[in-house]
């Protein structure tokens, strides 16, 4: 054994600046699995940036020199990193500033434009997610039809290679709305007429693209063509951004009709009304960020806080996502986001794979990471207490892939020398 | 004695008032006297004569009853089976006049007039444009309000805040139709198609139609002023002021300006009134009301029909009972044909309101006599008295009744012969008579097309049968052609018939040929009577299964909830008070006040509700200290730099759904803020979350003054794009420029003031709006709270404010206070700010989450405010956040929602803890109210429980019953499909403290 380390020392220390451990020990921790499971009491062990042990600390004696770090937990919470599906974090810096927005392209159908080669990984605003447990996010863009193809990061890497967890993983599809008039446009707009004008306009972009797909070869290579391919050989995800009831019966033969290996809906704001129907098509969702407001006046003033339990209840695949106002730097209160949603209806260990294992398999990466279990990725991280409620979401350590994460952001360092200038202030 | 028929002449005659026009030609000569004989005249409201005689002399009715003498030289009209109703008057028109059109505008925001000349500095204040100058007759126009019965209409130019005076039009023109102008004038609160910047709001326009009557008032006392548009308004006080108003809130609002410069207004309203009869009542003005009822939507798509709000479906279902609840109330009401399509519309409309309760002659009067009275033309019109102008429209039925057809309308003693009738209606069952051959036949339908069948013996192969074909009946007036073919004993082929109808006796008679081309004589005979005409009133079922609930959307009150005593026992209460988080606490509450809080003994008081709170917390209500729900029509006024005239006070929305949220996260008091377009930005409004009660109810009546300024990127349009670059600043070192010259000018507007109030010789100042609210501010009897992020413009305003004098109460957002915590304490100032929000903008990029708890260690009173309707129902959850950042003890944390936003309210003597003496403005919450895991059980405001969540729950079951019953009376509805509406949804927006202009923003916004 190199070191035990103790809680403060990780505390005061920039571990992560330099080369991490190798084979590294979490002892005496309240483990969430984040499949629903879990020890309290735990042992993990991390080897090669993989979890190669879970055990009792109590039924399990281990020797302290097959591990280069040590920590004992004291009975905190170990949690596999939180994740921030459908997200602009990391593309978007300053929202107001348009020199720093990188999430929406020119054009209608963009199935080719990556977000993955636009992620900032020293965002500053990153800095400040992953101190609250949230260690990964899908870098989505926006706007158009087509906005685009996401990729799955992971929130600390030296460059946007290194960050990358899954590669342009899929496209967003942003579904007409079926009766919605905008307040900019002066006529109202006979919307039905327009949506099926427009759903045709997809059907046609998604045929066109599937004849180009069977061909062995193409003499001339489109861009676009070319970006779609993977919907239709299985290999990426279409995430289809829908709320209402009419667009998302829409989107199940939709989805039939191109026989799409992974269609998900992103919003799902009355999913819960064709539960059923989800399950019977295998559609999971992402929902609507559960801190909203009702969309009609008559709905359940907590309707998005119950969204989450009632897709449970019903048993459909879903997870929590954030897209909304501010979304980047609110991208650290998705553990609140479950937290709420365990509030109302879902039970712990459920509200944590809503923000962990669920988002992981839904967007394909749940093989490596989303969890805590022996062969995933060590993406987790360590909360003095529940990483679900703001008063004792606390994160002490934070390791991702086997690398401990820096854990002091931008904001902690403004805050410890301005508390330092009223120290001295007082002093004097 | 002329004896004429209906349809026998079209009369034409020189205009009586034509007097002074010279002829073209040789004079024409008139009868003296018309007398229209056997008539039903509706004389005025409940005076309805039958076989009755009225009797005209030029433009006038002479006489009016039964039995009366008929003079010498009389025309007389026989007006048998027909009614006449006296012409309404259309108050809200502007028929005739030019469309008004925008000028031309370029892409930079226009700040000054674009009008030469002596006229008020506001193009939307133009109270000198005068109807009767730029009206010409519009036949078109003028023919389908006659359709719909009117025979006046008053017209004016529909733009702009002060729009002009009318001119009361006669729609049937013989002379140049005028009848009154300068005596009414029109007013609203919409800007219309003026350019200027100023006003973007609606409190703009409130306040903007404040300082002008302000003005007017001064020049009154300046005669060497000359200005051509307050000159008209100073003569407008005095007539008959028509407001109009696009929502029923907009009248209690208007009325507010009525009641501060002793003005009587009366309203044109927009339909909803219904929803405010108590408010109404009070005011005690006439209300003129759109026949203009919502149609039914298309209901057909239940994807789409549960996405209907339920407030517009049960406006749908109510807004034909407006004018008769209104009238129950004892509410003055004038019925116009405003936003009514077409002439048939309107008539069904005015049915719909009759079936929905409305009497006849209410109807009537509100056509007639009520408008007449309002811009005071009764003597002369609004019934059919001896004395009054003949303007009257001749029936074939009681239009108010049923279908009624306009057979003639007399306007000024002119008559015209709309349509003719056609001698009523001769469906029924005839035997035609031909050559003594007797064959039945059946006529049915109406004037506007008859359809027949007739019967006749045929002979095929020598068996009698009894065949039926169909009979072409053509009926004109009293013409009559029919055709048939017939295959008998006698005739085969076609038969054609022609001849006049008697429908008083059933009998036709005339001539024809027959199939063989014989000329014969037929007559055609009557055999039944069950087509005869029915005397009998129509009588409806009127429609009493719906109310208005408080307010008329879903979650709405059926009644309003009393204020109740109530005990609650064995409660963990975090009083906020030195005692801190007291168990197993008892909390009294008698007349919306609290009496008792501890733990030892109380005194039960009567009827007291009894309520166990073992496990739970209770808390004081939450306090927002910055929020923008429940505001109408604009959250800034941005169209100038310094708008401190205007007030959230004067546009609160009660109606807004947010209210009711809030609720539901245990907030109790919010402070309606103005947002941060401009340095110096209004007034704001501190309310109670009183669901289902009015904007008054719910204004908190001892508050402290306050009004909102803001510093930063939103003042100097930053981020509002490059055409937004004139205003005057640009820049921060513009900003404190402002600030300077704002206060100095408002020094010297107090210096003037009471160097007149110490000399009255002196010419009295003007009032100024804006300088009298700065002034406010620097004799500290209305505080700031200050939109502020970088410490460089916050530390600038603080020495403002030392250098003229006073404090700055509050910076709200404050984001980076924790840099100048120090100066701050010094100053005397409090810090609103968010929990964790940045990098939005440039200027938050120093935003630390540590703000608060920084702040709160250096002695600032520190708050979290929401900003945002959605958070500001969680606050719990934010103030817990404090614990996280920056290590705040649980109480400190929870203070930071309640007891510290009340101080910087200058309310801690009423609300922010649990406290004996204060509010009862109670939360039940299911938990630490700091934990993740708090809901809100109970929210009581003042004693009155307005949230529940076990009432939520039978709310919601309620909402969706009514929504169906409605939707099921939709789907009955008889409304032909493509008339009926198809529902376009619209996001429900959010005022943020940058949203420009009236309309609510659902983009995502910059704060």
């Amino acid at each position: 054994m190199k070191y035990l380390i103790l809680l403060l020392l990780i505390l005061s220390s920039n571990i992560s600046e330099a080369q991490s451990p190798n084979k590294i020990l979490l002892i005496n921790g309240f483990l969430h699995k984040g499949n629903g499971e879990t020890i309290k009491g735990a042992l993990v062990g991390i080897e090669n940036g993989k979890i190669e042990l879970i055990k009792n600390t109590l039924a399990y004696s281990y020797q302290a020199s097959d591990w280069d770090t040590i920590i004992d937990l004291q009975g905190q919470h170990i949690y596999p990193g939180f994740i921030a599906p459908n997200s602009t974090l990391g593309i978007t810096e300053i929202d107001a500033v348009r020199a720093t927005r990188d999430y929406r392209e020119v054009g209608i159908f963009n199935p080719h434009v990556r977000s993955q080669i636009a992620f900032n990984v020293e965002s500053k605003v990153i800095s400040t997610v992953r101190t609250n447990g949230v260690l990964i996010s899908q870098a989505t863009p926006r706007g158009g039809i087509i906005s685009g193809s996401s990729s799955v990061m992971k929130l600390d890497g030296w460059n946007w290679e290194d960050a990358t967890i899954a590669a342009n993983d899929g496209i967003h599809l942003n579904w007409p709305e079926s009766i919605m008039n905008h307040r900019w446009s002066s006529e109202p707009i006979k919307a039905s007429e327009k949506y099926t004008e427009k759903k045709a306009e997809i059907y046609s972009f998604f045929e066109m693209s599937k004849s180009y797909s069977k061909m062995s070869k193409n003499d001339k290579i489109d861009n676009r063509m070319e970006a779609m391919k993977g919907v239709f050989n299985g290999e990426k995800r279409v995430y289809i951004h829908a709320n209402e009831l009419q667009q998302l019966m829409d989107i199940i033969d939709f989805a039939k009709h191109f026989n799409l290996n992974f269609p998900v809906i992103v919003g799902g704001y009355d999913s819960h009304l064709i539960t059923r129907q989800l399950v019977d098509a295998k559609i999971p969702v992402m929902l609507v960020r559960p801190h909203s407001l009702p969309v009609n006046e008559e709905d359940d003033v907590n309707h998005c806080y119950k969204l989450p339990f009632l897709l449970q209840s019903g048993g459909v695949q879903f997870c929590i996502q954030n897209q909304g106002d501010m979304e980047a730097m609110n991208a650290r209160n998705i553990p609140f986001l479950a937290g709420t949603a365990k509030s109302y209806g879902l039970t712990e260990e459920e509200a944590i794979s809503s923000v962990s294992l669920s988002s992981a398999q839904i967007m394909g990466i749940g093989k490596n990471y989303g969890s805590i279990e022996k062969g995933k990725s060590a993406t987790l991280f360590v909360s003095k207490g529940n990483a679900l409620d703001m008063r004792t979401n606390q994160v002490i350590l934070g390791i991702i892939d086997g690398q401990f994460m820096t854990i002091e952001n931008t904001q902690e360092k403004l805050y410890k020398k301005y508390a330092k200038k009223y120290e001295k202030q007082k002093k004097d | 004695m002329n004896r004429i028929f209906l349809f026998s002449f079209l009369l034409s005659a020189t205009a009586v008032f034509a007097q002074t026009t010279p002829v073209n030609g040789l004079k024409t000569s008139i009868p003296e006297h018309y007398a229209l004989q056997n008539a039903t005249i509706v004389v005025s409201p409940g005076n309805i004569l039958h076989n009755a005689t009225i009797i005209i002399q030029k433009d006038k009715i002479e006489a009016v009853g039964k039995n009366i003498k008929i003079p010498k030289n009389t025309v007389i009209i026989d007006c048998e089976g027909k009614t006449i109703l006296p012409a309404f008057i259309e108050l809200n028109s502007n028929v005739g006049l030019p469309e008004v059109k925008r000028k031309s505008r370029s892409s930079r925001p226009q700040y000054e007039t674009s009008k030469p000349g002596a006229y008020y500095w506001n193009e939307s204040i133009h109270p000198e444009i005068s109807a009767s100058e730029l009206y010409s007759e519009n036949i078109k126009q003028n023919k389908e309000l006659m359709k719909m019965g009117f025979g006046f209409a008053m017209t004016h130019q529909q733009d702009g805040i002060a729009r002009g005076k009318g001119a009361l039009v006669s729609l049937m023109k013989k002379n140049n139709g005028l009848m009154q102008s300068e005596l009414t004038s029109f007013f609203s609160l919409k800007k219309g198609t003026s350019n200027q910047s100023y006003p973007s709001s609606q409190m703009g326009s409130i306040a903007l139609l404040r300082q002008t009557f302000h003005d007017a008032n001064w020049l009154k006392d300046n005669s060497e002023t000359r200005n051509i548009s307050l000159e008209n308004l100073n003569t407008q006080r005095t007539g008959n002021i028509i407001f109009h108003t696009d929502d029923k809130y907009e009248i209690v609002r208007a009325s507010k300006i009525a009641k501060e410069f002793d003005l009587s207004f009366n309203y044109i309203g927009s339909g909803n009134e219904y929803q405010i009869v108590d408010e109404l009542s009070a005011i005690n003005s006439t209300v003129i009301l759109p026949l203009n009822f919502p149609k039914a939507y298309d209901v057909s798509n239940p994807y789409i029909s549960r996405q209907i709000p339920l407030s517009d479906l049960k406006d749908w279902e109510m807004a034909p009972m407006n004018p008769v609840i209104l009238k129950q109330h004892d509410i003055n009401i004038c019925l116009s044909s405003m936003n009514v399509k077409n002439a048939k519309e309107f008539w069904s409309n005015l049915r719909s309101a009759i079936q929905h309760g409305l009497s006849m002659d209410d109807a009537l009067n509100a056509l007639t006599l009520e408008p007449a009275k309002l811009i005071g033309v009764d003597k002369t019109m609004g019934s059919l008295e001896k004395g009054k102008f003949a303007s009257f429209i001749v029936y074939n039925k009681n239009p108010f009744l049923e279908s009624a057809k306009i057979l003639e309308t007399w306007m000024l003693g002119n008559q015209d012969v709309q349509g003719v009738e056609a001698n009523s209606e001769i469906a029924g069952e005839y035997n035609l008579i031909i050559e003594e051959k007797k064959l039945p036949i059946s006529i049915a339908g109406n004037s506007d097309k008859y359809t027949g069948k007739i019967t006749f013996t045929s002979l095929k192969e020598g068996v009698k049968k009894d065949s039926t074909v169909n009979l072409k009946v053509i009926n004109h007036l009293n013409d009559i052609t029919l055709q048939f073919n017939i295959d008998d004993a006698d005739w085969k082929g076609s038969i054609t018939l022609r001849g006049k109808t008697n429908t008083k006796f059933g009998v036709f008679e005339g001539g024809g040929f027959l199939s063989n081309g014989k000329w014969v004589k037929w007559t055609a005979i009557k055999t039944d009577k069950a087509n005869q005409e029915n005397d009998d009133p129509v009588q409806y079922e009127v429609d009493t299964i719906n109310h208005a609930w408080f307010p008329n959307i879903a979650y709405g009150f059926d009644s309003l909830p009393e204020a109740q005593n109530i005990v609650i026992r064995n409660a963990t209460a975090w009083t906020n008070e030195e005692i801190g988080i007291l168990e197993n606490a008892t909390l009294v509450v008698e007349n919306g006040k609290l009496t008792y809080v501890g733990t030892g003994k109380f005194k039960t008081p009567a009827d007291a509700l009894l309520i166990d709170a073992k496990g739970k917390h209770i808390t004081c209500g939450i306090i927002d200290e910055h929020s923008h729900i429940a505001i109408s029509k604009g959250v800034n006024e941005g169209g100038q730099a310094i708008s401190a005239e205007v007030s959230i006070e004067h546009v609160i929305d009660p109606d807004d759904i947010d209210i009711y949220r809030q609720l539901a996260g245990g907030v109790t008091t919010s402070q309606l803020l103005h947002g941060s377009a401009n340095p110096i930005g209004g007034q704001s409004a501190l309310i109670k979350l009183k669901w289902g009660h009015s904007a008054d109810e719910m204004l908190v009546d001892d508050a402290a003054k306050f009004i909102k300024f803001a510093l930063g990127e939103n003042v100097k349009q930053s981020n509002w794009g490059s055409q937004n670059s004139i205003r005057f600043p640009q820049t921060r070192m513009g900003v404190e420029q402002l600030y300077f010259d704002g206060f100095q000018r408002a020094r010297d507007y107090m210096k003037e003031w009471s160097a007149y109030k110490k000399n009255s010789n002196l010419n009295k100042p003007r009032v100024d709006l804006e300088l009298q609210v700065l002034s406010e501010i620097l004799q500290s009897n209305r505080f700031v709270t200050c939109h502020s992020y970088v410490q460089s413009e916050i530390n600038m305003l603080m020495h403002v404010a030392d250098t003229m004098g006073f404090t700055i109460n509050t910076f709200t957002h404050i984001l980076e206070g924790y840099k100048l915590a120090d100066k701050m304490v010094e100053h005397g100032a409090g810090g609103s700010t968010f929990s964790d929000w940045w990098a939005y903008k440039y200027e938050v990029n120093d935003a630390i989450p540590y703000n608060a708890a920084l702040m709160a260690n250096q002695g600032v009173t520190v708050a979290i405010n929401s900003d945002d309707a959605e958070m500001g129902r969680r606050l719990n959850q934010e103030a817990a956040k404090g614990v996280k950042y920056g290590g705040m003890s649980e109480i400190e944390a929870w203070k930071m929602v309640t007891l510290n936003p009340a101080k910087l309210l200058h309310m801690e003597e009423r609300i922010g803890s649990l406290k004996a003496g204060k509010d009862a403005d109670i939360v039940i919450w299911s938990d630490n109210p700091l934990s993740i895991n708090a809901q809100v059980e109970s929210t009581f405001i003042e004693g009155k429980l307005l949230y529940n969540v076990e009432n939520d729950v039978l709310l919601k079951e309620r909402n969706n019953q009514e929504k169906a019953r409605i939707i099921s009376k939709m789907l009955a509805d008889k409304t032909p499909l493509n008339e009926k509406r198809t529902f376009i949804k619209t996001k429900k927006g959010h005022f943020h403290c940058n949203t420009i202009g009236e309309e609510s923003s659902t983009e995502q916004n910059h704060h």
